[in-house]
């Protein structure tokens, strides 16, 4: 037996993302669906002796093909015939979650049902007659519980029979009432024809009544003529039955659906007023909710601050008079010690060389070009990995729909649904991550908007450099923190307002979009599911990103060290190429009050990774602690903070422009985005520096 | 049935229950609302309903409905 194709299916919050965790042990690879940028998720396992490729298919409520989600799926199911399709229900809930399997099954035999959270029904004082449910869908079902890895093995055990048995099943059939009479004609035109043969014909012919039309497109391609017929026959059925068909439709799944779940659940107790309800009491208040909301936003990212930079514990202990404490914080931060290892490794490197004979670029090339880049990437790979975590636990909680709920009264007035709090918030932790996230919006005009203007939230990497400006140039703390603080409050406003005016002024458009969305209950974070999501988004993001950051500041350390005269070994980086290119910028650098080609190397060089700033100050300096190495560039608290400003807007970086430019598939769009950050930064930074340098403080 | 008995969702107070008669949200959304379990003929609880969405729960599960969509669902009070 050659290799098992397994795909899994299931709606949102059903636990399917756990449930293949389990399965694959978290042996995963993360990648792109072809042509489209959802995200794809593939494992390999071995089961007695026979290898399994496992699809985790995209979470959705239907198989209508209404969205990217669902035409994926229902592609994938259709075009690759998957040995077996899981279709992962929750048990606690079969009344709703039933839908998808019940959709599928009129698509596709090879199917087993994963009945998961059996746990939490049990406990829960619900019962479910697992013979009885496989008598009427007429698939294997089997318990399971992803979380707590109960019949994980039973599960594969009925994949690989499914895998290896010849027998073809008829798909199961949902009585449609009314609209049977049109079924059968529709079904045997398409029988008669040969038409839309990957699809079973009575399956074709019950969509097409409910109106699908990337089926009819398919059909006018094959037989344009048929086509019309069937659209005739639909109108018709519409005319004569009087009703809606699509909610003729779903009408009759759902009654099939009530029927299975009457015979074969029982509830043994009604369960008392649960955590969730009570939890929701404050979530969904009017005014606790927002506040909590934030609060918990507040604390999450003070952790990750905290554990990555030390900001903000370093800057109390610092103004309670704790010097040494603050020092502490910061040197034991992860970026502290990552930075200190790089140090070390790059001057060890160093003395190795030259011990070995190589010539002075060599050595340069490998211990500070190539080492340099690695470590850059290696001090920003936890930052974003830890960012991952909290998210993934704040989203796997249920935390982060609430969170939409409530801040979507505010976002109306810019013309945003709450759904847009999810990039806003990611973005605290990286720019690519919330532009990929917008894709999950219901809305075309809100994810295109949103995908535009999330980058404009500070992300980890220029948390850094903002930090490190802000310690720079003014000694007290409170004057750090106010510089840091300003500049998130100023991009959340932003984000907001230049959504409005994206709205406004491209995309014409003055309502909000309305919210639908499930709130799925609350539950603490699974570490697996946290922890496997955290590991394979930054992974991804490594993979993508990783080798174009270490490229480029090999490039970069090559600019700054060769210069028309070769190779420069004594240092004056002022003869490199990397000034004549930053001669260019000067004009530009100097409406905001920064006139030195150093200021806009650093802004070239930004641009590959927003970090990549602190990296040229240092590589310019020959210091290698960014706070020093600014500190020697003269660097006024004026010109620290148009910097900030300048720095935070005026592009997102190259991973981020590459991001838009799949999310956005518009050219125009990208470069308006682009446009958008650089006017932003040019205009804030501007006036701040001017207005300061009139009155007198410069 | 008396179509005058019949409210906008978003009018209901929370701890109310009703039975949906009508999805005027157009077809699309009435589509994703009828999949997500929220078709004419199913009851209604209103979790919660204040200045944001108003949160109902239907089959089970606890939905967030924008308040302009919440206007177009409409319902008879039980």
């Amino acid at each position: 037996m050659g290799e098992v194709l397994v795909a899994i299916a299931g709606s949102p919050n059903v636990g399917k993302s756990t449930l293949f965790n389990r399965i694959t042990g978290g042996n995963v690879h993360v990648a792109n669906w072809p042509g489209v940028t959802l995200q794809r998720a593939e494992g390999h396992i071995e089961h007695h002796g026979i290898k399994l490729r496992v699809v985790d298919l995209p979470g959705t409520y239907s198989l209508s093909a209404q969205d990217l989600g669902e035409k994926v799926a229902r592609d994938f199911i259709v075009g690759e015939k998957p040995d077996v399709l899981v279709i992962v229900v929750d048990s606690t809930s079969l009344e709703k979650s039933l839908y998808l399997a019940i959709m599928t099954l009129e698509l596709y035999t090879r199917v087993v049902i994963a009945l998961n959270m059996i746990d939490a029904a049990e406990k829960r004082g619900i019962h479910i007659d697992v013979r009885g449910l496989e008598a009427k869908l007429g698939v294997p079902v089997i318990p399971v519980s992803a979380l707590k890895g109960i019949g994980i093995g039973v599960l594969l055990d009925r994949i690989l029979d499914i895998a290896r048995s010849k027998i073809r099943k008829e798909p199961l059939r949902v009585d449609y009432d009314g609209l049977e009479t049109y079924i059968h004609r529709i079904e045997k035109i398409l029988r008669d024809e040969g038409t839309l043969k990957r699809y079973p014909a009575r399956w074709a012919a019950i969509r097409l009544l409910e109106g699908d039309e990337v089926l009819l497109n398919e059909l006018r391609e094959e037989d344009p003529e048929l086509a019309e017929r069937v659209k005739y026959l639909r109108e018709k059925a519409r005319i004569d039955l009087g009703e809606d068909l699509e909610r003729l439709a779903i009408s009759s799944r759902y009654s099939l659906i009530d029927a299975v779940v009457r015979s074969t659940v029982t509830r043994v107790k009604l369960a008392a007023p649960s955590l969730s309800e009570r939890l929701d009491k404050v979530m969904l208040h009017p005014v606790l909710g927002p506040l909590a909301s934030t609060l918990i936003i507040l604390v999450t990212f003070f952790l990750i601050f905290a554990v990555n930079t030390g900001f903000p514990l370093n800057l109390l202990f610092d103004h309670l008079g704790y010097e040494e404490l603050a020092g502490l914080v910061e040197e034991y931060s992860l970026s502290g010690i990552l930075g200190t290892f790089f140090d070390w490794v790059s001057s060890s490197m160093v003395d190795w060389l030259t011990s070995m004979g190589y010539s002075g670029w060599a050595v340069g090339l490998l211990s500070d070009g190539i080492m340099g880049s690695v470590g850059t990437l290696a001090s920003f790979t936890p930052l974003l990995l830890m960012a991952y975590v909290f998210l993934g636990a704040m989203q796997d909680s249920g935390l982060f729909p609430r969170a939409a709920v409530a801040f979507d009264n505010l976002f109306k007035k810019f013309g945003l649904s709450g759904r847009a709090f999810f990039p806003a918030a990611l973005g605290m932790g990286c720019s690519v991550a919330a532009v990929v996230s917008t894709r999950a919006m219901d809305d075309d005009r809100e994810r295109m908007v949103t995908a535009m203007t999330s980058p404009l939230i500070p992300c980890q990497a220029r948390l850094l450099v903002l930090l490190a400006l802000a310690s720079a140039a003014f000694s007290n703390p409170l004057e750090q923190s106010a510089l840091t603080i300003s500049v998130y409050l100023l991009s959340f406003m932003l984000y907001l307002v230049t959504s409005k005016l994206l709205n406004k002024f491209i995309f014409r458009v003055d309502y909000a979009p309305d919210l639908m969305m499930e709130l799925p209950p609350y539950h603490r974070p699974s570490l697996r599911v946290v922890w496997w999501y955290a590991r394979s988004n930054t992974e991804h993001f490594l993979r993508k990103a990783g080798l174009l950051i270490v490229g480029l500041g090999v490039a970069t350390w090559f600019l700054l060290n060769f210069g028309p005269s070769g190779y420069l070994s004594d240092g004056n980086i002022a003869d490199s190429f990397a000034a004549s290119i930053g001669e260019l910028l000067v004009p530009l650098t100097s409406l905001i009050g920064l006139p030195d080609w150093k200021y806009a190397l650093a802004f070239e060089v930004g641009f590959v990774a927003k970090e990549g700033l602190l990296i040229t100050f240092s590589a310019i300096t020959g210091i290698s602690d960014p706070v020093e190495a600014l500190r020697a560039m003269d660097l006024t608290p004026l010109r620290a903070v148009s910097m900030a400003l300048a720095m935070n807007y005026y592009v997102p970086c190259l991973a981020t422009v590459a991001a838009l430019t799949t999310e956005l598939r518009v050219g125009k769009y990208v470069f308006l985005t682009v446009l958008l950050e650089m006017v932003l930064a040019l205009l804030l930074a501007g006036v701040a520096y001017w207005a300061g340098y009139l009155l007198g403080l410069a | 049935m008396d179509l005058g008995r019949l409210v906008p969702l978003v009018t209901m107070r929370p701890g109310q229950r009703g039975r949906i008669v009508i999805l005027d949200v157009g077809r699309g959304k009435a589509r994703r609302l009828m999949e997500m379990g929220l078709l004419p003929g199913e009851t209604v609880d209103v979790v919660s309903n204040s200045i944001g969405p108003v949160v109902v729960r239907v089959r089970g599960i606890i939905l967030a409905l924008g308040r302009n969509v919440a206007s177009r669902i409409w319902v008879e009070v039980m």
